[in-house]
């Protein structure tokens, strides 16, 4: 369980490195995958919620510092995405959670919910666009982008258990 | 009693371990602009654009190729319109020199390269490799070949954090160049837009807006982007005018500071204006 917390945390640093430098390239109008949220979801499917909120915070707290966003923003929505993730996980189900696609199920709602909250820290748009279309665009398109792109990890470990 | 707290708990500990830490946060949120926490995420930047400069590097020529090509086509462009300015030019200064007006059009130039990039609806930001060493300071504005990308927010000794069009933390002062009416622009999270633009106003759609004369952030006339529409509130008597920014935020990849620190003599002029009125 210890040695979870420890990957968590070292992951942690490679993929903020591919968020700040590669991701911006895969981005299409603002937006783009959140692979730090990747990584909070799968581990937290496997820590558990109180594990997983806690690292959300941590998560939150090193990415707000690194990449010159507000502190305290990146905090709050990863805190809550850890917390959230935590009502899927199961102690009798973590492989199955993990190795299936139910992971990029959970990945979409969490990345959804997200993207969504992280929006409202800055969004001055009231009125001249529909909620629909900003629920779209700020929510659905990054959550979908962010499972699109943990269907790798899902391939990955899906072929190590019957390899 | 000593139970009663162990079995709450047990029962409650994530509940209030989350409600605990999203107090923090809000704190935290709140305390954004303390000169202390600032002066740690100065560190905690700067020692993380080391590594994210080396995988830039890296990154380096797939980018320069796309940049190339872009660049070659807009030298074509730049060349003829050069000529047509140097015309122009000319005569600005014969008129200039009969009006005896001082030249302020010309700032230093320090060339940085973006070594991150936040992508967001709400708070655009990049980190580039320049920083206090070269002479950046806080408040200066950041351009590139397109026009203005955003203002310099933090800075460490090689590195400064720009806060871009796309935050919706920056507001500023512009102009229609072609009717000369002023606004204030900001971004609201999905556009760029000019806000309460009284509807007799002068503005078309393909209007070029640049930097106001009345901005205290950044040198007047730096090109913005294109007027691209707006709300056509039948009611209202304002209209938000939505304008299409000239520079690819996804795609930038070097930029220029300008050596320009917003005038706080202005500034203080502007407040003392506000406080009488008061």
């Amino acid at each position: 369980m210890r040695s979870d917390y420890i990957f968590a945390v070292l992951l942690f640093i490679p993929l903020a490195v591919i968020q700040l430098t590669l991701v911006p390239w895969l981005s299409y109008n603002q937006v783009g995958p959140d692979l730090i949220l990747i990584l909070l979801v799968f581990y937290t499917l496997r820590v558990g919620q109180l594990g997983g909120t806690i690292l959300g915070f941590i998560f939150g707290l090193a990415f707000d510092l690194i990449s010159g966003t507000i502190l305290g923003s990146a905090m709050f929505t990863k805190t809550l995405s850890g917390f959230l993730t935590g009502y899927f996980y199961n102690e009798n189900k973590v492989e199955q959670n993990i190795h299936s696609l139910s992971l990029l199920l959970i990945v979409f709602l969490i990345g959804t919910v997200d993207s969504i909250i992280y929006s409202f820290f800055g969004n001055t748009n009231t009125g001249s666009t529909s909620i629909l279309i900003m629920f779209f665009m700020q929510g659905l398109l990054p959550g979908l982008y962010s499972s699109v792109l943990a269907l790798p990890l899902v391939v990955f470990y899906t072929k190590k258990m019957f390899a | 009693m000593k139970s009663f707290f162990s079995r709450f708990w047990n029962g409650y500990k994530e509940y209030i371990v989350v409600v605990v830490l999203l107090v923090i946060s809000l704190v935290l949120l709140s305390l954004s602009t303390n000169p202390a926490i600032k002066r740690v995420k100065t560190y905690a930047f700067g020692g993380f654009a080391v590594i994210t400069s080396g995988v830039s590097k890296v990154i380096e020529p797939f980018q320069t190729a796309f940049e190339t090509k872009r660049l070659r086509e807009a030298n074509a462009q730049l060349m003829m319109q050069v000529n047509r300015l140097r015309e122009y030019g000319i005569q600005n200064e014969e008129l200039k020199k009969l009006l005896a007006l001082k030249d302020s059009s010309e700032y230093p130039l320090i060339a940085a390269s973006v070594v991150s990039k936040f992508v967001s609806n709400s708070q655009g930001c990049f980190i580039i490799n320049t920083g206090n060493n070269e002479g950046v300071q806080l408040g200066m504005p950041v351009i590139n070949d397109q026009g203005l990308v955003g203002v310099v927010i933090s800075v460490s000794k090689d590195f400064s954090i720009i806060r871009t069009l796309n935050n919706s933390e920056l507001k500023f002062a512009v102009k229609n160049q072609r009717s000369k009416f002023d606004g204030v622009m900001e971004w609201n999270g999905t556009d760029l837009v000019i806000k309460n633009v009284p509807k007799t106003f002068d503005m078309e759609i393909g209007d070029r807006i640049v930097t106001s004369d009345f901005s205290t952030k950044f040198p007047p006339s730096i090109p913005v982007g294109v007027v691209a529409g707006g709300n056509r509130d039948k009611t209202g008597i304002f209209n938000n005018i939505v304008v299409r920014p000239y520079v690819d935020f996804i795609k930038v990849s070097n930029v220029f500071v300008i050596g320009f620190v917003p005038s706080v003599q202005k500034n203080n002029l502007e407040l003392n204006l506000i406080r009488m009125n008061k």
